[in-house]
């Protein structure tokens, strides 16, 4: 029998990968950096919702995004701004612009509760193309956990070259330690969520049960999973490719 | 690994692995069933469940990488700028100033 939560599925699924997704699944229940428990799941409630949003159908099929006007069919739980983000990061994420982004930062929004939105959906896609690939239904959402955000910005936090403030490894502080690989310099995906530490961590340990390890992904000596790195290099490709994702 | 992606990039079972991540994406059941059927028979259930992960990931990251608004990491981008160019990825960051 499979490890919680795939005690009831029948295709075997590796241990560390259901134990990976049973943080996942906690981790978004529980009080983030910048919104609460209820909040946050919610978000990832509001993430599956989106893909049945006829705004988000008609904005896909539309030359531009933003020539199509509308409410977005929501859940109600959630600030519109932030529905807004869900949506577009959930139906349309390779059409999201700068010009978007400055926009929902101007609506009473901080980029730190940006990035956490951003997290919580990324989370929430993962855990739920997964459950989509092996043809089961999405896990079932965990309650909210009672409590405060933390509301800690890490000091170091600066902006840069992305669209969000992120954190240099050389102004990282001991609160943020191990969120960046030991073994080579972050690349920008690693600096991507890094004014919000906590979801760098959690998001990187789903990746290395996922994918593969800063090292594993390196070591073209042996094979790690029943798939071969071709294998894998050529399924996050095809993948890359039909989001239209530059990076 | 270049070549069209239907035909798989000249991978191993790299036509069923790109009809299965593609037709994960989309929003036909009844294409991701047989594909589902066809990586699981020709590989295996375990290969089922890890290029699930794969595909799942590359879904979630890819998020990361857009809502975020990160470059291209500098020391990649001599290395892949005629890869880019030959694949037409650079138009995909063109739409998003």
């Amino acid at each position: 029998m499979n490890e919680p939560p795939y005690e009831t599925t029948l295709t075997e699924i590796r241990a560390d990968l259901a134990a990976a997704h049973r943080r996942a699944r906690d981790h978004i229940a529980q009080p983030g950096t910048w919104w609460d428990g209820a909040h946050r799941v919610s978000l990832m409630a509001e993430t599956r919702n989106a893909v049945d949003c006829a705004l988000c159908r008609e904005r896909k099929a539309a030359l531009s995004p933003a020539a199509v006007a509308g409410r977005h069919d929501s859940l109600g739980e959630l600030p519109e701004i932030a529905v807004e983000i869900v949506h577009r990061i959930r139906t349309d994420p390779g059409r999201l612009t700068r010009s978007w982004y400055d926009g929902v930062i101007r609506s009473d929004l901080t980029p730190e509760q940006y990035v956490e939105i951003v997290s919580v959906v990324a989370h929430t896609v993962a855990l739920d193309t997964f459950a989509r690939g092996i043809g089961i239904a999405p896990l079932p959402m965990s309650q909210p956990a009672a409590g405060m955000p933390s509301r800690r910005l890490p000091p170091g936090a600066r902006p840069g070259p992305a669209w969000v403030p992120w954190i240099e490894p050389q102004d990282l502080t001991e609160a943020e330690a191990g969120i960046y690989p030991h073994s080579r310099p972050p690349a920008n995906i690693h600096k991507a969520m890094s004014l919000v530490p906590a979801e760098v961590k959690s998001f990187f340990d789903l990746c290395e049960h996922h994918y593969l390890g800063p090292l594993e992904m390196r070591d073209f000596g042996r094979e790690y999973r029943a798939i071969t790195h071709a294998q894998i290099e050529l399924l996050a490709a095809r993948v890359s490719a039909l989001n239209r994702c530059f990076y | 690994m270049l070549g069209t992606a239907a035909a798989g990039g000249g991978v191993p079972h790299g036509a069923i692995l790109v009809d299965f991540a593609e037709a994960v994406l989309g929003d036909n059941d009844e294409r991701a069933s047989r594909a589902r059927i066809a990586l699981s028979e020709r590989l295996g259930d375990a290969a089922l469940v890890d290029a699930a992960a794969v595909v799942a990931f590359f879904n979630a990251i890819d998020r990361v990488a857009d809502a975020s608004g990160i470059p291209l990491d500098p020391e990649r981008i001599d290395l892949t700028a005629d890869l880019r160019a030959q694949l037409g990825i650079d138009a995909f960051a063109q739409d998003r100033v």
